[in-house]
């Protein structure tokens, strides 16, 4: 501490912490909901009120890509309406433009959460400046990423993690959403997390583009004033200074010597992750009565983790999954068990082995194009690598491009997957199914 | 304007410790920059990737840029700084603006910051246009100072779009069969203000008091400021020792770098260049001593002077032309009130 009390030294410089008056960012913040709202949502919807009802997140940041535009939209209306008080959307020439601006606001202060939605190429466009920004420590950006297939040869605009899967090492915590409602309840808890002082790293929430992002359902909008409530418990003033409130430099060229210990150390705040997430989540559901942020979602899954077939994937297509089981256990005598990815980086590899270790076979759907086994199964493979009696591990895709994945196409993987119960199998190829059939099999 | 005297005892924010090459023109550039902008206000900088970054910014030393060894106790002393990526410099700085703009609309700040961002050529003009231009197009009030040195010097001295004509530089090597660069650069000045900048100049600080006043004026503007400063480059120009100021002075004098200053909606003006072709020195000047040129002009071992070498003229004549034409270019755009 300096001579002068407001004056913090810190190890990124000193910290002038009586320069912003947060209080007053507070006091200008309209709320969206006095109380507890109900209404007809889609995803991008409800991620924009999500983020609207945050008293931190203040600059908006945008450039139109489908399916994540509509985020855009909502923000800018109700924005320009007033209804929200002193916000700022500001719309920029390019995706790469939005991840810049974002840098600079960010690190100008800590303390305030800048956000954004985009897609696809939109998040390919970012790239130089999400690795950065994943190494940055601004855990205070936030980025909602609408799945869609990347790469535009050939375009397709439909749901597919392929996007979300590529930037897995661009340094972000990312998370799967599945519907509505868990994309606003994710959207809330994300900067609880990435702002958290041990963690200080940015976090991409995504869900899928059409199937999640354009379809409308029941949306839960809960009262501001309680989602400001259990933020705070969370975010409390930022221990960093920012361009604004410190003598600081960021982004520094450093040596050999000098850049594993810096990734080392991005690595360790990553980290924490794992411990952090589950309290953040059972806060969340102590206070808002809805499941908070999990590892996995146990969509269909027996308290003692006795399956004799695990079907793990993402999205809302698990959902579908899951609703099959009940008549597909009883069709095959055997014990199905579905969990849905939540976390998707870090990839929460000892809630997998823990689930993982009695099923005979896991079936995992991949529904990001992959030229190896697919990107989930390659995380999962690694999650059960440790275990005494390893399941067999089944790799299908399907629903690439947002295909529908129809009960005969999960009726088709679980024949194949079943079809590995009981027998001596070293590797099973990875296959393609759609309606039922199989497409390709390496 | 402040006195000069004044503003040569402030405490510039750059400080001894840089890697630049000794006589490199960044540094002074820098040093003036950091004290002008001792002003009373905060300065946040953002920095591109550039020679004034990578020689700058090193951790876990660094000691080239912030005011004095101790935490300042005076906040606006204080010092903010970020390098993000090559070309962002403008839109960076353009993000803290807003975010510094935001807090003082809601009454959490009261002073609010200056704000002010630095590129090379090469990082502003070729990979980082599209943030440039947009972020002066948006008309938001920061400073973006483009260090003019010619080249991609930070990566070894390769082509930049402003590269002058003929000159040789790593990408374009002359040869038995080439000339070193054969495409006109661009006309930064004119694109600047084409796309609405609040105040645009290119200013040296070899002419110390105009230097001032510009970037005195650019700081008070209330929009985007764009400050060219041309900065020769000992290691890329491949000039000898010492020779710096006078390079740069030549530099404007002939023509190649002509001081300019042009606010929006006023007229400009052009400085220390002579409109009368005949009494400017002579370009072979300004280009013998740098060897990027040697294969132009040489020096006549009789009279010591500069001179064409036979056979080049044609070349030479080339770059007369560009220069004069984009005189009478400047000259247009300040004249009119734009």
């Amino acid at each position: 501490m300096n001579s002068d009390s407001s004056i913090c030294e810190t190890a990124a410089g000193a910290l002038y912490s009586n320069i912003i008056n947060l209080d007053k960012v507070k006091a200008a913040h309209k709320p969206l909901a006095q109380e507890q709202l109900t209404c007809e949502a889609d995803g991008n919807t409800a991620a924009a009120y999500a983020c609207l009802q945050m008293w931190r997140c203040i600059l908006f940041a945008g450039f139109p890509i489908t399916p994540s535009t509509k985020w855009l939209e909502t923000v800018a209306t109700m924005v320009a309406s007033g209804k929200c008080g002193t916000k700022k959307v500001k719309l920029l020439e390019a995706e790469h433009a939005v991840a810049d601006y974002l840098a600079g606001a960010a690190a100008a202060c800590r303390d305030l959460i800048c956000a954004t939605a985009t897609s696809s190429v939109g998040l390919d466009h970012m790239t130089e400046c999400t690795r950065s920004l994943g190494a940055s420590g601004l855990g205070n950006v936030l980025l909602i990423n609408v799945f869609r297939a990347t790469a535009n040869y050939p375009l397709c605009i439909e749901g597919d993690p392929s996007d979300t899967l590529a930037h897995r090492d661009d340094g972000w915590i990312q998370i799967c959403c599945r519907g509505v409602q868990q994309i606003y309840d994710t959207i809330l808890q994300a900067p609880c997390l990435g702002m958290h002082p041990e963690i200080l790293t940015p976090v991409m929430p995504g869900y899928y583009g059409i199937k999640d992002s354009h379809r409308s359902s029941r949306l839960v909008v809960e009262p501001d004033a309680k989602v400001h409530a259990f933020q705070d418990r969370w975010i409390g003033p930022a221990k960093l200074p920012g361009l604004i409130n410190g003598d600081t430099a960021m982004g520094n060229c450093v040596t050999s010597k000098f850049f594993q210990g810096f990734k080392i150390d991005q690595k360790r705040r990553m980290e924490r992750t794992f411990e952090l997430l589950p309290q953040i989540g059972a806060d969340f559901e102590k206070t808002f009565g809805r499941s908070g942020l999990q590892f996995v979602e146990r969509l269909y899954w027996p308290e003692d983790d006795v399956v004799d077939l695990a079907i793990v994937g993402m999205g809302p297509d698990i959902g579908t999954a899951a609703s099959l089981i009940e008549k597909e256990e009883s069709r095959r005598g055997l014990k199905i068990g579905v969990l849905g990815a939540r976390l998707l980086t870090p990839f929460p590899r000892d809630e997998y082995s823990k689930r993982l270790k009695n099923a005979k076979a896991v079936l995992i759907v991949n529904q990001a194009h992959h030229y190896g086994a697919g990107h989930l199964t390659l995380d999962v493979t690694e999650a059960c690598y440790t275990l005494k009696r390893r399941p067999t591990i089944v790799s299908c895709f399907a629903g690439m491009g947002g295909a529908t994945l129809s009960d005969e196409t999960w009726q088709k993987m679980m024949d194949h997957a079943c079809a590995t119960i009981g027998k001596e199998v070293k590797r099973i190829p990875p296959v393609i199914v759609h309606e039922g059939e199989v497409l390709w099999q390496s | 304007m402040a006195k000069l005297i004044d503003i040569i005892q402030r405490e510039s924010c750059f400080q001894p410790g840089s890697s630049l090459c000794m006589g490199c023109m960044e540094a002074i550039a820098f040093q003036n920059i950091g004290k002008l902008t001792d002003n009373g206000k905060k300065t946040i900088f953002t920095l591109g990737t550039f020679c004034g970054e990578v020689s700058t910014l090193q951790f876990p030393n660094p000691v080239a840029w912030g005011r004095g060894e101790k935490t300042p106790q005076d906040w606006t002393k204080s010092f903010g700084i970020i390098h993000h990526v090559f070309e962002s410099a403008p839109t960076v700085a353009e993000g803290a603006r807003d975010m510094a703009d935001l807090l003082t609309e809601t009454g959490a700040m009261t002073d609010s910051p200056q704000v002010v961002a630095l590129s090379g050529d090469g990082g502003a003009l070729a990979i980082g246009l599209r943030s440039l231009l947009h972020t002066v197009h948006r008309g938001v009030r920061i400073v973006i100072f483009v260090l003019v040195n010619d080249i991609f010097a930070n990566t070894g001295f390769q082509y930049s779009p402003i590269t002058p004509l003929g000159a040789d530089t790593s990408t374009t090597p002359v040869t038995e069969m080439t000339l070193g660069n054969v495409t006109p650069p661009l006309d930064y000045l004119g694109l600047m203000i084409q796309a609405g900048a609040g105040l645009v100049a290119q200013v040296s600080p070899a002419y110390p008091k105009y230097f001032f006043r510009v970037v005195e004026q650019a700081l008070a503007c209330p929009e985007t400021s764009v400050v060219f400063v041309p900065s020769p480059c000992i290691t890329g120009w491949k000039y000898s020792d010492g020779e710096t100021i006078r390079l740069a002075q030549l530099g404007c004098e002939t023509g190649f770098f002509p001081c300019f200053m042009k606010e929006k909606g006023k007229k400009g003006e052009i400085k220390f260049l002579e409109p009368d072709i005949a009494k400017r020195p002579l370009i072979e000047e300004f280009m013998g001593p740098q060897r990027r040129f040697h294969h132009l002009v040489h020096k006549d071992p009789k009279t010591g002077l500069f001179q064409v070498r036979p056979g080049k003229e044609v070349m030479v004549q080339k770059i007369r032309d560009w220069i004069q034409e984009r005189f009478m270019t400047l000259s247009r755009l300040a004249s009119d009130s734009l």
